[in-house]
């Protein structure tokens, strides 16, 4: 329920303010080459990819090779930028309506099962299938109505491919809509001078390395801790994307992404750009070599170690690499979020 | 809310009022805690637009505060496991009095007044025995402690005074002790519950929730005119299985849990830090520092009706229009629910604390 659910991005409204003190400008190459080459490119390579999706679902909507391709090039493309989670993906529930996930109570499924079992005509307009919930748009969606033999047979042809059509078209306005907000007005918010939501380079600088500190956070504690569980109890089958083997691709994607916005952030510091680099090497050949694509292994205890002993290494990417990059920019994690009581 | 400044407003009308009042403390809207530039903590008073009125040093961390309900003057409370409580006269900043928890117990961080204002109950922990109790303070005798009732369970951590004068605890089931810090000692046993309990202290009735979701600590709470509490919670088990963080309750009635869907709960990371309630009762707000957000739901139905992205944002209360929040990196902002925007922000130096404690 995309538009009924209001998401505040409480920031616009700070445009009313006066301008802060931060005028100072030590980092604006490092905060343009971020929005330049980091920002700008991801999204306008989500928009183009899931275009394509479209324009193959359009010409094909049998859930074969040539549209789970078309599916997945757009799908790598979102988790190379998921990291990014503030201003346009946050806007009407964007990035919520692309990535319903985790999927705890298993809400996508059932809403997908309730449309086909209703044959909704939601899925015959825009509009009306922005309307359905948004545990049922978006790539996760999809990957039910790709790869699940349980959706293959669910109601009719005409109606699978309706909805498939419905989900990839939604999908390719969306993501225009983020990468159009991006050139339009966020891109220039974060440029120097800040403006917008932002008052000074301190709160660029917090927002964008918020993104890098979350999206490690998100890559440990989700990618790879939900299939982990406990020792006593791991849980492979709440691994992400696993109906299309996909789950450790995407620990792979988000290292890289994430890798790319450290460095950038490290800017001219070689020193700390070589402790940055080190430390997402480490991690990413822990991931190349772990040949388990679903995380399958975590069922027993020498595969679960393994993974265990990845998600050490990312988090050991946040408590020191990242952190040194904080320091570098002068922003940490927050007060409250921290310790709270 | 009719309340003590339309009171106020007759009284002076009358030609009765008496004297000190929050009038001239500069008629603060809110108390805070926070982090000053230097590290060092204060109290501070907000105005409804979030102005710093006036700040006063405190010796560490503070938490929540109480406000007296006429006098001009507020007890903050030191952050758990703190044995400390300053009464501090909102006008001159003077500290007016200091409690001192008794032996063998400590503050939780929160308090409140009794209606006439003549005592004050703070949940305290008695950590030799591993329970609750709630420690009562005779105010005209400048805070000495008169007596100590049962809390009705374990770790009771705020509490609040219902409009009918008597209280409602939140025992959030956790025991901890001193020596250990902040260590949660019984998570497999933990039994939080709302503990009713009569203007006297003397416990009436209990709300738990069902056996699966003993490990939700209910910690705060939030009040309507007409007496319905939002209780916030705090989910000590695996993050992905955490269910709903806010409850609604009637005594006596079965608790509304509200959630929101799939990854917009999981957003919240199993934490709600701080609740309030609307001045309508129509919408309850929990925060999610971890999260960076605050979640607004229909208490009337439980369903997430609006969410607002706000890196660190912590304390919460109601303001007019809908909510205000405060952020630990300085933002306090009015959010009207019914424009779904920030009607106004301010921005401070100070690094606000968990609890927006609302006067009046």
């Amino acid at each position: 329920m995309r538009h009924t659910l209001r998401t505040a991005l409480i920031p616009l409204a700070f445009v009313l303010m006066p301008p802060g003190a931060g005028q100072a400008g030590e980092f604006d190459a490092t905060v343009t080459d971020v929005v330049e080459n980091h920002i700008l490119p991801r999204f306008d390579a989500l928009a183009g990819t899931s275009e394509a999706l479209d324009a193959a679902a359009l010409a094909d909507c049998t859930p074969g090779p040539a549209l789970q391709e078309a599916w997945g090039a757009a799908f790598d493309a979102w988790i190379s930028a998921s990291h990014l989670r503030f201003g346009p993906t946050e806007a009407d529930n964007r990035a919520f309506s692309l990535a319903f996930w985790p999927d705890s109570r298993g809400a996508t499924p059932k809403a997908l099962s309730a449309l086909i079992a209703d044959s909704d005509p939601a899925v015959e307009s825009a509009e009306d299938f922005a309307q359905v919930s948004i545990a049922a748009q978006g790539f996760y969606a999809l990957e039910y109505m790709l790869y699940d033999d349980q959706f293959a047979e669910m109601g009719t042809p005409a109606y699978r491919c309706a909805l498939i059509r419905a989900m990839t078209g939604d999908i390719e306005r969306t993501t225009l809509a983020i990468a159009t907000d991006w050139h339009e007005t966020w891109a220039g918010y974060l440029l120097p001078p800040p403006s917008g939501p932002y008052r000074d380079e301190e709160e660029v600088l917090g927002e964008l390395f918020g993104a890098l500190s979350q999206g490690l956070q998100f890559t440990s504690d989700t990618r790879l801790g939900r299939p982990m569980g406990t020792f006593d109890r791991p849980r492979a089958t709440r691994a992400e994307a696993r109906r299309s083997g996909r789950s450790l691709r995407h620990v792979e994607l988000s290292l890289a992404a994430l890798r790319d916005l450290a460095e950038r952030l490290s800017g001219d510091d070689a020193e700390l750009r070589a402790q940055v680099d080190e430390g997402f090497q480490t991690a990413q050949d822990l991931a190349a070599g772990l040949d388990d694509p679903v995380f399958a292994g975590v069922d027993d205890p020498s595969g679960r170690l393994r993974v265990e002993i990845l998600q050490q290494a990312v988090d050991h990417i946040r408590q020191q690499e990242a952190a040194n990059v904080g320091a570098r920019l002068g922003v940490s994690a927050g007060f409250n979020a921290l310790d709270g009581d | 809310m009719t309340s003590r400044r339309t009171f106020l407003a007759g009284m002076l009308a009358a030609g009765a009022l008496p004297t000190p009042t929050w009038a001239e403390a500069g008629d603060p809207a809110f108390l805070s805690a926070a982090r000053a530039p230097d590290g060092a903590y204060r109290l501070c008073g907000l105005d409804a637009r979030g102005q710093v009125l006036f700040q006063q040093p405190l010796p560490a961390r503070g938490h929540a505060a109480a406000a007296h309900p006429t006098r001009p003057e507020a007890v903050a409370f030191a952050r758990r496991p703190g044995t400390f409580a300053l009464v501090v006269d909102c006008r001159s900043g003077r500290i007016a009095a200091r409690l001192d928890s008794p032996e063998g117990r400590h503050f939780y961080g929160h308090g409140a007044f009794s209606d006439d204002g003549a005592l004050l109950f703070t949940p305290e922990n008695d950590y030799e025995a591993g329970q609750g109790v709630i420690g009562v303070w005779d105010v005209a005798s400048g805070y000495s402690r008169v007596d100590e009732v049962p809390s009705g369970g374990v770790g009771p951590h705020d509490i609040l005074r219902l409009p009918d004068g008597s209280f409602v605890v939140a025992n959030g089931g956790i025991e901890t002790h001193p020596d250990a810090g902040r260590a949660k000692l019984n998570l497999p046993v933990m039994r939080p519950n709302l503990t009713y309990m009569s203007a006297a202290g003397s416990i009436r009735s209990q709300m738990e929730l069902p056996e699966e979701m003993h490990l939700n600590s209910i910690r705060h709470l939030a009040l309507s005119d007409d007496g319905l509490v939002a209780f916030a919670m705090q989910w000590q088990g695996d993050e992905y299985e955490a269910p709903a963080l806010l409850g609604l309750h009637r005594e006596g009635q079965e608790p509304l849990l509200a959630m929101a869907e799939g990854p917009m709960h999981d957003a919240m990371q199993g934490y709600a830090g701080s609740v309030a309630m609307d001045a309508a009762g129509t919408r309850a707000a929990i925060s999610s520092p971890r999260g960076g957000l605050v979640q607004i739901f229909d208490t009337a139905t439980g369903e997430l009706v609006e969410q607002v992205a706000e890196a660190d944002a912590c304390g919460l209360s109601c303001g007019a229009g809908g909510f205000v929040i405060t952020s630990g990196i300085g933002h306090v902002i009015g959010y009207d629910t019914g424009s779904g925007r920030s009607d106004w922000q301010a921005a401070s130096e100070m690094q606000w604390d968990n609890h927006l404690v609302r006067i009046g």
